[in-house]
């Protein structure tokens, strides 16, 4: 902790650390100094004047935000002469600025609106015709008005310093200067639109909320994207029923603004003209829509009699819905339609991870370790393609703390951009690349080891055991790909495991078939998939068996069921998902698509027709189920309510049973592919970066 | 005699009163005759809202949602939508794709009117709103808009000077 200095803001003593700057001294005191070009954990520019205070024994105005604070200093943040120097700012900004607020998108969260309102500079003595320039479209996705832009840099700077991707740039001068894309009339970036959501001003807008609505016309859902498994926290803004932007307003810590193009305009597949609205049964060979009661009766019916005659069922979960759903369908499988074969699309060995770490505490990395960690250690993955956040927070981490990163990847990757060091292996020569590394890691203070799906089983202890002769503390993080993948394996979504890791034979049960085997067994009797489409890339042997799907769409695997139900999307239910690290964080129900059900509910109506005794199917009451028996998730209520993320406690001790690893498939998505949802997203195809490609940089 | 003089107090009255009543018909009639004939309105009477239209027939509505925003009753309804070259709706960027104005609610405070920053909603002098089924009182933009004038079109050719000055 730097030495501690006392200055006084407006008539306020306070102590602040040496060297903060003034602006953000003032911030702590919530004495809030208006600026348009400083942008919190980014570079400084002086350039927007509108942070100017008075300091005593200063003979000038200051800029506060290059400004650091000193021993013994008193500022003025709102005499007389700076609100003059303000408002004389904003009669220089709107020299050229248009009349647009009706039309604008800003309009009514406007920071240049806000301050003209508050000094009041609404008067132009400017009489000359405005320099006027078109706007432009840069990508389906992003908009710019050169004629509101007030060349902040803030667009710049989050591009280029935050994501690495430096696709903005400013071109001309004087009143001709204006920002323009790397690609001079087109943009090719990862259309994240970040730029858009830092623009203080009406410049930059987006092409999917463009004139859509006004910002208090929305209501707010704060809920969890559903599309990478990093688990950034969106705010849905959401009128009539429907999304109609996701931007993230919650600074609770866990993605900060952050957010990639899936999470804040991969929400269209909600509203995509092809999600199914009618429980459907075969008939005559079609699907036939039909009411919800007739399609959960023939579930049930079905269910009961090839349970009472034996036979063999096969249970998919997803790696989308929530624990909650997760751990009932489990549930359903083992206890109700007695059944061992239950699985989920694997992605990643977190198993191996969690019984190689057995008797370490504090060994799996959360989200603000990322940005905590000395050094960081990437094996088999191309972050800023797969993980967007995780790349986010190293980067970060990199440009505030000087972060050294190793890489050993199979190709390029954007972190080389700053990386210490990169070794390309291909897969299964990774362990040998990493043991290279050693000598340089060792002399970091500690790591964080983040390693992709070809590392697994024997590879996953090899590196925990590598990791251990460092003498350093190291903490891991296992990814897999889906936006609930964690919670589907912690929930027991496999064969050979329960709930918390727990053996399936203490529940005196044999392991079951994995997802490949239940396809492959020619005599399976019934195949439940919720939530997922297993048969998007491969056959079903069993041509009998009876196919219940519950689904948005029409997938592949839905086109071969018998009954096919209607499911809710993670942004239209409540419940709880975990994130890659093992975060714990609550879904808040945003739209409504009229027709559907939660699985939760679905799952739960099934067992009622049924006769089955599972528990209340309510999230709340599954949750505190959760809670109390699996192990790990006893986790702080209040942290989660309040929509803050808690990381699960790993379970401490070894895994009694080993989820096969050829059973893991990496999904292979890129930034702009999101698996089957991901084809139903227009937006995430409209742009011409999409598909995108791993490991090329 | 006391008879007399009542008699011609009495008179007196009848008389200054039928002289009030005689002036009074002399003078010009203020009541109106509505329903036989239609009535007649100060310039500043709040009724019905008109949806104004420029010269050239555009809608003057932006989508602003100001009156909207301003409605104290929250009777106004819109969505909004991007113009185009192929079709030009309002002299602005945007357009309202949806208008709505609940009658049932409307307190004609003209709250609206005050917001409108392009003078595009108005009060008009309709009042004949009654009905038996208050769903018909939603009323929306097609019934709201002012009729075209004769010789608008409502279009804008792309080589109107306004359109090559603004470059839209
Ligand atoms: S950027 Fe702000 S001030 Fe400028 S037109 Fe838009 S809302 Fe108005
Ligand atoms: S969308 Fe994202 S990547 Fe593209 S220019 Fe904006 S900030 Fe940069
Ligand atoms: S486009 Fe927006 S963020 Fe970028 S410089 Fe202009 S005003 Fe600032
Ligand atoms: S990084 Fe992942 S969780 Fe975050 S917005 Fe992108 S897809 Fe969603
Ligand atoms: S009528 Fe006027 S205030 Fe209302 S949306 Fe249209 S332009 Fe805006």
């Amino acid at each position: 902790m730097a030495d501690l200095i006392t200055l006084t803001i407006d008539g306020r003593k306070l102590k602040v650390p040496a060297g903060t700057l003034v602006i953000e001294a003032a911030k702590q005191a919530g004495i809030e100094i208006p600026a348009f070009c400083y942008y919190e954990g980014f570079s400084l520019q002086a350039a927007c004047r509108m942070c100017l205070v008075e300091v005593e024994k200063m003979p000038k105005l200051q800029p506060s935000c290059t400004l650091p604070a000193a021993d013994g200093m008193v500022v003025h943040t709102e005499s007389p002469k700076v609100a003059d120097a303000r408002k004389g700012m904003l009669e220089f900004l709107l020299t050229n600025h248009p009349l647009d607020c009706p039309v604008c998108d800003k309009g009514g969260e406007c920071e240049l609106q806000d301050m003209v309102f508050r000094y009041g500079a609404g008067e132009s003595r400017f009489t000359e015709i405005k320099y006027h320039q078109d706007e432009k479209q840069w990508s389906p996705l992003v908009y710019y008005d050169p004629a509101r832009c007030i060349l902040c840099y803030r667009c710049v700077r989050v591009c280029d310093e935050g994501l690495g991707v430096g696709a903005l740039g400013l071109t001309y001068r004087g009143v001709a200067a204006e920002i323009t894309p790397s690609h001079g009339d087109h943009l090719e970036c990862d259309e994240c639109g970040w730029c858009i959501d830092v623009c203080p001003v009406g410049a930059l807008t987006s092409g999917t909320y463009r004139y859509q609505s006004r910002p208090w016309e929305m209501n707010h859902t704060g809920t969890i994207c559903t599309h990478c498994a990093d688990g950034c926290k969106t705010t849905l803004s959401v009128r009539n029923g429907a999304i109609i932007r996701a931007n993230n307003r919650d600074r609770s810590g866990y993605n900060g603004e952050f957010l990639c193009v899936k999470g804040r305009f991969g929400y269209d597949f909600v509203h995509s003209g092809e999600r199914l609205q009618s429980p459907m049964i075969r008939k005559n060979g079609k699907l036939e829509p039909v009411s919800w009661s007739e399609a959960l009766a023939a579930v049930a019916t079905k269910f009961s009699e090839i349970k009472a005659r034996g036979g063999k069922f096969g249970v998919i979960g997803s790696t989308r819905t929530t624990n909650e759903e997760n751990y009932y369908l489990q549930k359903f499988a083992r206890q109700g339609l007695g059944t061992a074969s239950v699985d989920h699309h694997r992605t990643g060995d977190v198993p191996a991870l969690i019984d190689a770490l057995s008797g370490k505490t504090d060994a799996l990395a959360a989200m603000a370790d990322l940005y905590q960690a000395k050094a960081a250690l990437v094996i088999g993955a191309d972050l800023a393609q797969q993980h967007p956040l995780i790349a986010y927070q190293l980067r970060a981490n990199y440009r505030h703390h000087k972060m050294a990163a190793y890489l050993v990847n199979p190709g390029a990757s954007r972190e080389e951009q700053y990386a210490k060091k990169s070794v390309h292996a291909p897969p299964g020569k990774e362990m040998e690349a990493v043991a290279s590394l050693a000598g340089e890691l060792k002399g970091h203070e500690d790591l964080v080891v983040i390693f992709g799906a070809s590392l697994r089983g024997e590879g996953v202890r090899q590196l925990v055991s590598f990791g251990d002769t460092l003498g350093i503390p190291v903490k891991y993080v296992c990814l897999v790909d889906y936006s609930n993948s964690r919670g589907a394996m912690d929930m027991g979504l496999v064969p050979e495991l329960l709930p918390g890791y727990r053996s399936v034979r203490e529940a005196g049960m044999e392991p079951g078939l994995a997802l490949d085997e239940m396809l492959a067994a020619k005599d399976l009797d019934a195949l439940w998939a919720v939530g997922a489409n297993p048969l998007e890339s491969a056959e079903l042997a069993s041509s009998a068996a009876f196919v219940v799907v519950q689904d948005l769409f029409l997938t592949e695997t839905a086109r071969r069921a018998e009954v096919v139900l209607p499911a809710q999307s993670a942004y239209e239910k409540n419940g709880t998902v975990t994130s890659v690290t093992g975060e714990v964080q609550k879904l808040k129900a945003g739209a409504k698509v009229m027709g559907t059900k939660a699985d939760l509910e679905i799952m739960g109506l099934i067992a009622k027709e049924m006769g089955l005794n599972l528990g209340i199917w309510s999230p709340d009451k599954v949750f505190e189920e959760i809670r109390r028996t699996v192990r790990g998730y006893n986790i702080p209520l209040p942290v989660v309510a309040t929509g803050g993320a808690a990381q699960t406690t790993p379970v401490n001790g070894r895994v009694p049973a080993m989820p096969r690893p050829e059973h893991i498939r990496p999904s292979g998505d890129t930034l702009f592919t999101s698996g089957t949802l991901g084809r139903y997203s227009k937006r995430l195809s409209s742009v011409m970066e999409a598909p995108g490609e791993l490991f090329k940089g | 005699m006391p008879k007399i003089q009542e008699i011609l107090s009495g008179a007196a009255a009848i008389a200054k009163g039928m002289g009030v009543t005689i002036k009074e018909m002399m003078n010009p009639v203020i009541t109106d005759d509505y329903p036989d004939a239609p009535p007649k309105f100060q310039e500043r009477y709040r009724g019905l809202h008109v949806l104004q239209r420029d010269e050239d027939g555009l809608e003057k509505c932006v989508a602003c949602f100001l009156c909207s925003a301003a409605c104290p009753a929250q009777c106004i309804y819109i969505e909004a939508a991007d113009n185009t070259a192929q079709e030009r709706i309002s002299g602005g960027e945007r357009y309202a794709k949806v208008y709505n104005i609940d009658y049932s609610r409307c307190i004609f405070c003209g709250y609206c009117v005050e917001a409108c920053p392009t003078d595009a909603i108005t009060h008009g002098h309709g009042f004949e709103l009654a009905s038996f089924n208050t769903s018909t009182l939603i009323y929306r933009k097609e019934k709201l808009l002012a009729p075209l004038a004769p010789g608008q079109t409502g279009k804008v050719k792309l080589d109107h000077p306004v359109m090559a000055e603004t470059g839209h």
